[in-house]
């Protein structure tokens, strides 16, 4: 809000708005480096990371039955609550004028599907169900939010002729739906493959999917089997386009609902009850002893919620504009105008690494190169949704290529980055990077193995010592946390009139 | 039909301004338009047309049937869906709903015959981003039609039509409303068809009379540049350059 | 009726069917978790040999998962740590710890350290520990946290925290060795039984990280049942757990664990543990 008035008093170019927004992002990063806990140990890593190297330049197929079933069933996951997710998210988005179903919807994307997936767990079990529900949730909120955006975004002009009076249903329906279908479609594709990232990384909780042998061979040292796997990851989203054939989904979708891991049987009748009557409030609630919950919740803020709050703040800061950086220089070797035709490929393949390695993994390495501090947790969250972004602005980039736009007389190279490429694509990138801000948020949360005391640490801890009273104050205050940062992105976003310029 | 100035006023502006931001696009405006009046809007782009009538669309929303400039064709919806919803206040939520997935047998008549009337029955099942501008505006009149109101206003609804298609759109669109305000750009239509004519300028209406008293070569002035008031100057110059050929 | 089941699973609230009585177990093996279906069906099948009952074994991921399902009746019968048996017992009144490994009556946790921190084996944990960064293996852990953090208070009668310059949580006892090993942290605790296997395995280089203090011992990994199994399948049905337990002899079984034989163990075995835990704050009240 103290951005916004600085940024106003310098009205009149979108050039300079954007920069001032730029600026003061980087600002605040600085002050952050300032705070954060940043340290580089002498490390001794080569052996490990050779050991590293060679899993993945040698992976171990051996187990190729058990490899389909992951990969069968991270697809499954992934697919279904897809297919329910962005139905629920429309119907939402239809609503989103509505305070209600807008708090609603923030409030369900403010949680990391991890942390759902532990909270469903308590009441499912180890079953399709708590794996569907860790995807679902969330993501309806997050498509709702955007559908509602892309809606948003149509002209007015069919709206207009509609006789006074239609309601929102039929409105939806002729006019906004209709414009905006392809936006949606393709919207709901992009998502897919986030669907497949979230579905693998559930594995890292015991769901069935390939983050659960991951996970595994990673955390064992067998990084043969690790590489496999990440390997197969990769195939599956680089090959995205191939085999998510439009004609095939519905086949596809029965595929799934068969391959689903059975549950295994547990009557789940009272647990709902107890879990949200009992397990997630303090015991000195529960009891009615007002002295000794003031002091629990003065013990958790003083101990837990302040420091973690302040932890995840700035790394989350120094790694948003990491991403930014990260992006412009890695965007410009996967497009097509600046790399070339054939030069562009291994540009991607880099990007498709980046993006599709989760970040945990990333984080390890760079913890053995660096030792345990925030660096590796920030260069392991800017390289990955660096990764994103740049692949993102680069098809942006590639989808201008034939267009009138581009002219015969452009100039190449370094001069058409600078003077074409970058400005252009300016816009979208930093709408991407606002709403990213709340992913590299929650995602700032899962770097306990690196001894950073994030909120994420402490919610962790708290399902690990089966304390959900603490898990849940603790999420409570994430989710709030992400709404703020939420909102005050969405004002910078308006500032720098991004709003049009991208959508993902 | 009837004789328009014995109607009660269905509009009425009094010395009405409007103003985007620092820009003037409306400057005092008195106006009425009674019952059964067939209004032709002129007046040089930038004038204010489209925004004076808005102005009077928020006056009988409910009993107009608007086209605006573009039309407001949802591409992705055939020829039979973008006129349908002209009736969407006359269908219930899921029997809308339905009409997406199989056409509703009585509308479905209708809007045939409809298009039959337009030209369109070959397009009926395209959807609206392959028909070219002049069918795209053939649907939009279509939707105005399928609204089935007493008052037409539209904003050049008849620009990307050739001009013996114009005027017989034109003819059909005025009787079937009893009352109609149209901008134009093509002063003889106006002439032809109409029995009032208003002619804005820089957001004040500086002609205002019956269509009877004008001439096509009277309402070529008013689209003179304040700078060029030579007389006798040939018209088509001034509206936009001309190629030479010394 | 799988498919019925699955698609009864796509309908979201709706419980899963409560099936035709199976038995269902999970465990956690200390080391090497790859694999985990094909080993742990055979001690499946041979449970449902000795028991008559269909038995089924689940993976899980963590500790807390496990409580959960044993918690929730998903499972019946769980391979705890010592800790998470202690938490799991709490939250499952009447369950039951049955047998716990040769091995566990004698557990210990080994202080390793990275040659370049300088610290030297020695019967005590040494002053030199201060400043240096430190990694526990997993959070719920016996003997990558609990016992660790217990003498480390013991000793130096403060926090992890304060004593370190840096506390990190591995998740794992071999990833606690790999990132002593690299440097990345300088000393870290680790379950005995894991640092001599990898040291027989030659994953461990002498030369770079060795044992600077051992733990006295205590107990840790043991079977825990619920108590409503009788009810469920039949009178005497823990006896015959128990009994099928300690009669498990077949090496590639027990391999999976691993451990030699399984002995009987009960409830109040884990008193030291609980107390333990209750005085690190890991448990309330």
């Amino acid at each position: 809000m103290i951005a916004g008035s600085l940024i106003l008093s310098g009205r009149g170019s979108s050039a300079r708005i954007l920069n001032g927004v730029c600026l003061l992002l980087i600002l605040a990063a600085l002050l952050a480096l300032m705070g954060a806990d940043i340290e580089v140990y002498r490390v001794d890593p080569w052996q490990e990371l050779s050991r590293i190297g060679r899993g993945l330049v040698q992976p171990a197929w051996h187990d190729l039955p058990g490899l389909a079933q992951a990969l069968g069933q991270t697809i499954a996951f992934a697919l279904l609550a897809v297919a329910l997710a962005a139905p629920l998210g429309l119907l939402l988005a239809m609503a989103f004028r509505w305070l209600p179903v807008r708090l609603l919807c923030a409030a369900v994307r403010s949680v990391h599907e991890l942390f759902w997936g532990l909270i469903f767990m308590q009441l499912y079990g180890l079953g399709a169900t708590t794996g569907l529900l860790a995807i679902l949730v969330p993501f309806t909120g997050v498509f709702a939010k955007v559908f509602a955006e892309i809606f948003e975004q149509q002209a007015a002009e069919p709206s207009r002729t509609l006789p006074p009076g239609t309601g929102g249903l039929k409105r939806h329906l002729y006019t906004l739906i209709p414009q905006s279908w392809p936006a949606l479609v393709s919207y709901t594709r992009y998502r897919f493959e986030c669907a497949l990232r979230s579905s693998a990384i559930l594995g890292f909780i015991g769901l069935p999917t390939l983050g659960f042998h991951l996970e595994t061979a990673f955390r064992q040292g067998q990084y043969p089997e690790a590489g496999a796997l990440l390997w197969a990851f990769l195939l599956l989203i680089a090959g995205i386009r191939l085999w998510l054939r439009p004609r095939l989904v519905p086949l596809y979708l029965l595929a799934a609902c068969w391959l689903l891991p059975e549950t295994v049987g547990f009557s789940n009748g009272g647990y709902l009850w107890r879990f949200i009557s009992q397990d997630i409030w303090p015991a000195a609630l529960l009891e009615g002893d007002w002295a000794a919950l003031q002091a629990w919740y003065g013990d958790m803020f003083s101990e837990q919620v302040w420091p973690g709050l302040v932890q995840t703040l700035l790394l989350t800061q120094i790694a948003l504009v990491l991403t930014g950086f990260v992006i412009l220089l890695i965007y410009p070797f996967a497009s097509r105008a600046l790399a070339g035709p054939v030069l562009r490929w291994p540009g991607r393949f880099v990007l498709l690494v980046l993006r599709s390695t989760p970040e945990m993994v990333l984080a390890y390495v760079f913890l053995l190169l660096f030792g345990p501090s925030g660096l590796p947790a920030v260069l392991a969250l800017a390289l990955h949704n660096g990764g994103l972004i740049a692949f993102l602005v680069a098809n942006g980039s590639d989808a201008e290529f034939k267009s009138p736009i581009r002219r015969p007389d452009d100039p190449t190279g370094l001069k058409r980055y600078a003077y074409i490429e970058t400005p252009r694509r300016f816009p979208a990138l930093l709408a991407l990077l606002f709403y990213r801000w709340e992913v590299i948020l929650r995602e700032s949360a899962i770097m306990g193995i690196l001894g950073i005391a994030t909120l994420g640490f402490y919610i962790d801890s708290a399902f690990e010592e089966i304390r959900y009273d603490r898990a849940f104050l603790l999420i409570l205050v994430t989710a709030l946390l992400n709404m703020v940062v939420d909102s005050l992105s969405r004002r910078l976003r308006r500032l720098a009139r991004t709003d049009r310029a991208c959508r993902y | 039909m009837s004789d328009g100035k014995r109607g009660p006023a269905l509009f009425s502006l009094s010395a009405q301004s409007l103003s985007y931001g620092r820009t003037r696009v409306l400057d005092s405006i008195s106006l009425s338009i009674r019952r059964g009046e067939r209004v032709a809007l002129l007046g040089p782009s930038g004038a204010g047309k489209s925004t004076l009538l808005n102005l009077l669309y928020g006056q009988q929303a409910a009993s107009t049937a608007l086209q605006p400039q573009g039309g407001g064709i949802v591409d992705l919806l055939s020829v039979y869906q973008n006129i349908f919803i002209g009736a969407l206040d006359r269908v219930g939520n899921l029997p809308a709903l339905w009409n997406l997935l199989r056409p509703l047998p009585s509308h479905r008549r209708d809007i045939t015959e409809l298009t039959r009337r337009l030209g369109l029955e070959e397009q009926l099942w395209q959807s609206a981003d392959r028909l070219s501008g002049g069918q795209r505006q053939r649907v939009a009149i279509g939707r105005a039609l399928y609204r089935r109101q007493p008052i037409f206003l539209g904003d050049e609804p008849v620009s990307s039509v050739d001009p013996l298609q114009a005027d017989a759109l034109l003819k059909h669109l005025l009787a079937e409303h009893e009352t109609a305000v149209v901008s134009l750009h093509n002063r003889q239509q106006a002439l032809d068809h109409f029995d009032r004519i208003l002619v804005l300028r820089e957001g004040r209406i500086c002609c205002d009379c019956a269509a009877a008293e004008l001439s096509a070569a009277a309402l070529d002035q008013f689209y003179q540049q304040d700078g060029t008031p030579e007389a006798g100057e040939p018209a088509p110059e001034s509206d936009g350059w001309v190629i030479r050929t010394s | 009726m799988p498919i019925l089941r699955r698609f009864l699973a796509l309908g979201l609230l709706l419980p899963a069917l409560a099936q035709a009585e199976t038995f269902v177990f999970t465990a956690i093996p200390d080391e090497d978790e790859s694999r985990l279906q094909e080993r742990f069906g055979k001690v499946a099948d041979y449970l449902g040999e000795q028991l008559g009952v269909e038995v089924q074994y689940i993976p899980v991921k963590s500790y807390a998962a496990a409580i959960t399902a044993f918690r929730n009746n998903q499972v019946q019968l769980a391979w705890f740590g010592g800790l998470s048996g202690v938490q799991a017992r709490r939250l499952v009144p009447g369950s039951e710890a049955l047998a716990q490994g040769y091995e566990d009556q004698f557990f210990k946790t080994y202080f390793i350290a990275h040659q370049s921190a300088g610290v030297d084996a020695s019967d005590t944990l040494s002053d030199a520990l201060r400043g240096k960064t430190f990694t526990f293996g997993s959070k719920g852990s016996t003997s990558g946290r609990l016992m660790p953090e217990f003498y480390l208070r013991e000793r130096f009668q403060a926090a992890p925290e304060d004593i370190f310059s840096r506390v990190g949580f591995s998740g794992d006892h071999s990833r606690t060795i790999a990132q002593v090993q690299s440097g990345a942290y300088q000393i870290g605790a680790v379950n005995f039984s894991v640092w001599e296997s990898e040291l027989e395995q030659g994953k461990v280089d002498p030369q770079k990280v060795s044992v600077i203090w051992t733990t006295p011992t205590y107990p840790d990994y043991q079977w825990t049942i619920r108590g409503d199994v009788d009810e469920r399948f039949g009178e005497g049905f823990k006896d015959q757990v128990r009994q099928s337990l300690l009669e498990m002899k077949d090496p590639d079984l027990l391999a999976s664990f691993p451990r030699q034989s399984f002995v009987p163990a009960s409830n109040d075995d884990y008193g030291p543990i609980e107390d333990t835990a209750r005085a690190i704050g890991l448990l309330d009240e």
